[in-house]
């Protein structure tokens, strides 16, 4: 319904930054999470567009209207909480009427449309309810019901589920994204959950300390991390620390991904990292030159136990010797010794119960790591050893 | 190997060092509040002993209606004047001082508090010198009212700040969300919410101003006399009379009526932080 | 710096400085909703109080006379001088009823807090005494009446009735019934606060009662206990009817009737302001030490 614009948004508390120059560009009926740990400024942002907090700097537009220093009731926007926050001395279909009751609309006309709510949320029949007598997910699908009834033109979640227990949590998500791309709106939607934002979002923005990390799709972020941070937050990663020593020359084929900050294409460069001895082939989307510090990713699930006669098929192969496995279920971990550090291989099927710490030597394969520059991994795993700054 | 009986007693004794103690705490508790009410039931009595040359005891009640209705009906009126600007001067104080920031806050609610630990004896001195003597103001109802307002507002000011601490800014937030004024907001979820806060100071502050005489003595406009009051120089002009007594008995039963109606619609619990409970 | 690798020119200008809007207009609004409580507790507590500290240091009623002020430091002289078993009466009286209501208060919160189950039966008994001191007062004195229901008790006793009416005892005992509830209030929250394992730890490492009591109860409801004492000795300074209608001559001094009768009915407002100034002050003090030992504030 409408299109967020985010100009340099921030905030500062005192001598706190909380938001540091946040700029985002929503389209409409886009639904982008921001992702971050308790702290990051993802709750403040969200409070920003919603007009609960004054920013410090910085503008926001829904269209092409200058909300900024809109009070929120002029916004025409729907927050839902993180507790339902349904007031407790009305029924569930007066909750659900606030909003058309606070602009003036009739009886019969609200009446009707908190019908079709409940019947949205799938709580027909609960109107004359108190909300003390529903369970706390139902309670936030009044909440839904009751923000959507005044047909807003943003959705803002504020960590709606995390009040709630895991089941719960799975089907509510689900159901939250189907209401969205039902009615064609608009979401902003916070969260420190990662499963969370991969299973509903359009675009991710991860967040850290007041400032964007890296925005894109789940693949970009979870495949092409572009800082240690979103390395590090999403996901298990092992983490090499070496120097750039050569570079390889772009090709049209390395074009992927969008993960540019505003959603355009970036380009991958090929290069060479040495670590510890071992020379590494990964990709990079940063501007890196030969000698520069770099720390390289690699996902526990991306390194493969190899037979001798698979060695071919990867671009690195390292050797190393098991020292521990944990058998998890589904997958076990195996902490391997390669090159005097310790790298996490993620293994299934079989080879869960082949591996054993006993098992000594083993080969292991993989493909392009994932390179970042040094400082932009400073800030994540906090000791810069070796780290020059740019 | 059996297990030994011998010098177990079959059955726990009856009277046992705990069970002692316990009685003896409830008697205490008991006789305490026996104490309480004791000069209360003592003036039912009295108030139902026939007067001379009277028939019936209950005539003293027949009585005060014809002789002090009048008084009666001047404690309503100054007691519900007082609650209604109590309130008007509470309500909005309370808000500013819970939901707003600004430098001072402790101080301020000191200072507005203060009128609950001065002596009745200055305020009143102090007041009736000031406006009656002084400024020469016609000593009149409203004078009186306001020297009850001052007296109490800070007894209707702390449940209310105590009740809208205790709201969650969250449902203000979520109405602003949704489209309300800041003042239907109020109207609609402030307000109802603390209800039982409002309904707390409106107790206190009722209970204080209908019995009061003290300041009443005071600052009282010659030809109005409250209830209380009367029955302070009834004491001390005509000594102890059953009718007296039948009026001050009145009075606790309208008191008391107040209390245990609030009781009964709220509960015990929105009386925490006052000094009544 | 991380995220600023921006490839994409911005489609708009650099935003203008924020207006800071709002705040002017906050600030006003909320001197708007302090202002009646503001300006009713400036007319008529404040200002008042100024008047009869200047009052205070006139002579009689010179204050008011068309002849203007004589200002004088007498009335303290005789406060201090003449009309000091007025103050000392009142002090003593206050004291009395404080300890009175400390040494049966306490256990009284403590079994309250800790064993009682009819909670709202003894609440609502316990308002009995706050519908007035006036009328505790007055039944007591009904009670005690040569010839009245508590004779044939006193005979028995040894105690001639009238000796017991008009006497300092019966005049704090029921000073101390309208005071009570304070002085359990502030303890029993106190020691609702008192985690009870704490007294079954001490037991069970050997301590008796009392030794938990003082060493146990005592220092951590200390706060408590002191608030109450001083909101009792508050109060107390400040009533005439317990006085007047149960007291000898001694206790009738009381200040506060004294006040009313050197001020409102013999006109010597120099000396009442000053006897009321002196009392204010004994309020103050009392009230600034409570306020430090008192169970936190309500605003932050």
């Amino acid at each position: 319904m409408s299109t967020v614009r985010l100009a340099s948004i921030t905030k500062h508390f005192g001598a706190t930054i909380a938001v540091h120059e946040f700029d985002l560009d929503v389209a409409d009926g886009e639904f982008v999470t921001l992702l971050g740990p308790s702290g990051c400024g993802k709750t403040t942002t969200l409070r920003m567009i919603a007009g609960l907090v004054e920013p410090t700097g910085g503008r926001v537009w829904f269209d092409d209207q200058d909300v900024t220093f809109l009070p929120p009731r002029a916004r025409n926007i729907g927050f839902v909480f993180q507790t339902p926050a349904l007031f407790p001395h009305l029924s569930v279909a007066d909750n659900v009427g606030f909003g058309l009751s606070v602009k003036g609309s009739k009886k019969p006309a609200i009446a009707a449309r908190v019908e079709e709510m409940l019947a949205m949320v799938d709580l027909t029949g609960y109107g004359a309810r108190m909300p003390a007598q529903l369970s706390g997910g139902q309670q936030q699908r009044v909440a839904l019901a009751r923000v959507l009834a005044t047909d807003p033109r943003v959705l803002l979640f504020d960590e709606p589920l995390s009040a709630l227990d895991k089941n719960l949590r799975e089907s509510l998500k689900f159901a939250i994204r189907a209401l969205q791309r039902r009615t064609a709106k608009t979401a902003i939607y916070v969260t420190h959950d990662q499963s969370e934002a991969f299973a509903i979002s359009d675009r991710i923005v991860v967040m850290n300390a007041g400032r964007v990390e890296q925005i894109g799709s789940q693949t970009d972020i979870y495949l092409r991390p572009r800082t240690g941070f979103v390395a590090e937050f999403i996901g298990a990663n092992n983490a090499l620390r070496g120097i750039v020593s050569a570079i390889e020359p772009v090709t049209a084929a390395d074009a992927t991904g969008s993960d540019g900050l505003d959603g355009g294409p970036s380009a991958q460069h090929r290069l060479s990292v040495t670590s510890d001895g071992l020379t590494l082939h990964g990709r990079s989307s940063s501007a890196v030159a030969v000698g520069d510090a770099v720390v390289a990713y690699l996902r526990p699930e991306d390194l493969v136990v190899l037979d001798d006669d698979q060695v071919g098929d990867f671009r690195n192969v390292v050797d190393g010797e098991i020292e521990r496995v944990i058998f998890e279920g589904p997958t076990a971990q195996l902490r391997v010794r390669v090159a005097d550090r310790e790298m996490r291989v993620d293994v299934g099927g079989s080879q869960r119960l082949t591996l054993s710490e006993g098992h000594g030597r083993v080969r292991l394969g993989f493909n392009d790591l994932n390179v970042v520059p040094a400082e932009a991994a400073a800030a994540a795993s906090g000791t810069a050893a070796g780290a020059e700054p740019a | 190997m059996t297990t030994p009986t011998a010098g177990i007693p079959a059955r726990r004794p009856l009277i046992t060092a705990r069970r002692l103690s316990d009685a003896l705490s409830h008697a205490y508790i008991w006789t305490i509040l026996v104490i309480f009410v004791l000069p209360f039931f003592a003036l039912v009595g009295f108030s139902l002993t026939a007067r001379p040359g009277e028939s019936g005891a209950v005539t003293n009640y027949g009585y005060v209606v014809d002789t002090f209705g009048d008084n009666l009906l001047w404690s309503l009126k100054i007691s519900g004047l007082t609650l209604l600007i109590n309130v008007a001067v509470s309500l909005p104080a309370a808000y500013a001082i819970v939901r707003h920031t600004f430098p001072g806050k402790r101080v301020l609610f000191s200072v507005l508090t203060l009128p609950l630990y001065v002596p009745g004896a200055v305020i009143g001195i102090s007041l009736v010198l000031t406006y009656n003597f002084t400024y020469h103001l016609t000593t009149s109802m409203w004078g009186l009212v306001l020297a009850m307002s001052l007296g109490t507002f800070p007894l209707m000011l702390t449940p209310i700040v105590v009740a809208l601490k205790d709201l969650p800014v969250i449902f203000e937030e979520a109405a602003a969300c949704l489209g309300a004024t800041r003042w239907q907001t109020y109207r609609r979820i402030v307000l109802p919410l603390i209800g039982p806060g409002v309904s707390a100071g409106l107790l206190l502050c009722f209970i204080i101003v209908f019995n009061e005489y003290l300041v009443t003595l005071f600052v009282h406009p010659p030809g109005l006399t409250t209830a209380p009051l009367r029955v302070f120089n009834q004491i001390r002009t005509a000594g102890l009379a059953p009718t007296t007594a039948a009026l001050a008995v009145t009075m606790q039963l309208i008191s008391l009526a107040a209390v245990l109606l609030f009781f009964r619609l709220f509960g015990a619990r929105h009386l925490k932080g006052t000094y009544l409970l | 710096m991380t995220g600023d690798t921006s490839s994409i020119a911005p489609l708009r200008p650099a935003p203008l400085a924020v207006r800071r809007s709002g705040v002017g207009v906050g600030r006003l609004r909320t001197i708007a909703l302090l202002l009646p409580a503001i300006l009713l507790a400036l007319l008529f507590l404040y200002y008042p109080l100024v008047f009869i500290i200047q009052m205070s240091f006139t002579q009689g009623s010179s204050f008011l006379s068309p002849t203007g002020p004589i200002t004088t430091l007498m009335n303290y002289a005789l406060v201090v001088g003449r009309y000091l078993p007025n103050l000392l009466v009142t002090l003593q009286l206050a004291l009395f009823a404080t300890i009175v209501d400390l040494v049966f208060g306490f256990p009284f919160a403590y079994i309250f807090v800790r064993k009682v189950r009819y909670r709202t039966a003894v609440r609502a008994l316990m308002v009995f005494p706050m519908f007035g001191a006036l009328y505790i007062a007055f039944g007591m004195r009904f009670i005690l009446l040569p010839g009245g229901p508590a004779t044939p008790l006193l005979q028995a006793l040894g105690i001639a009735s009238t000796d017991a009416l008009f006497s300092l005892p019966s005049v704090v005992f029921a000073m101390s019934i309208f005071t009570f509830p304070f002085m359990v209030l502030n303890i029993g929250t106190a020691l609702g606060n008192v985690d009870p394992t704490l007294e079954e730890a001490a037991a069970c490492l050997g301590a008796r009662p009392w030794q938990t009591f003082r060493r146990i109860l005592l220092p951590m409801t200390r706060a408590g206990t002191v608030a109450g004492m001083l909101t009792v000795f508050g109060w107390s300074i400040g009533t005439f009817a317990e006085p007047l209608l149960l007291g000898s001559a001694n206790e009738q001094r009381a200040l506060a009737w004294t006040v009313y009768q050197r001020g409102v009915v013999q006109t010597d407002y120099g000396l009442s302001t000053a006897m009321g100034v002196v009392l204010l002050g004994v309020a103050f003090v009392v009230t600034y030490l409570s306020l430090r030992y008192s169970r936190g504030a309500l605003v932050e």
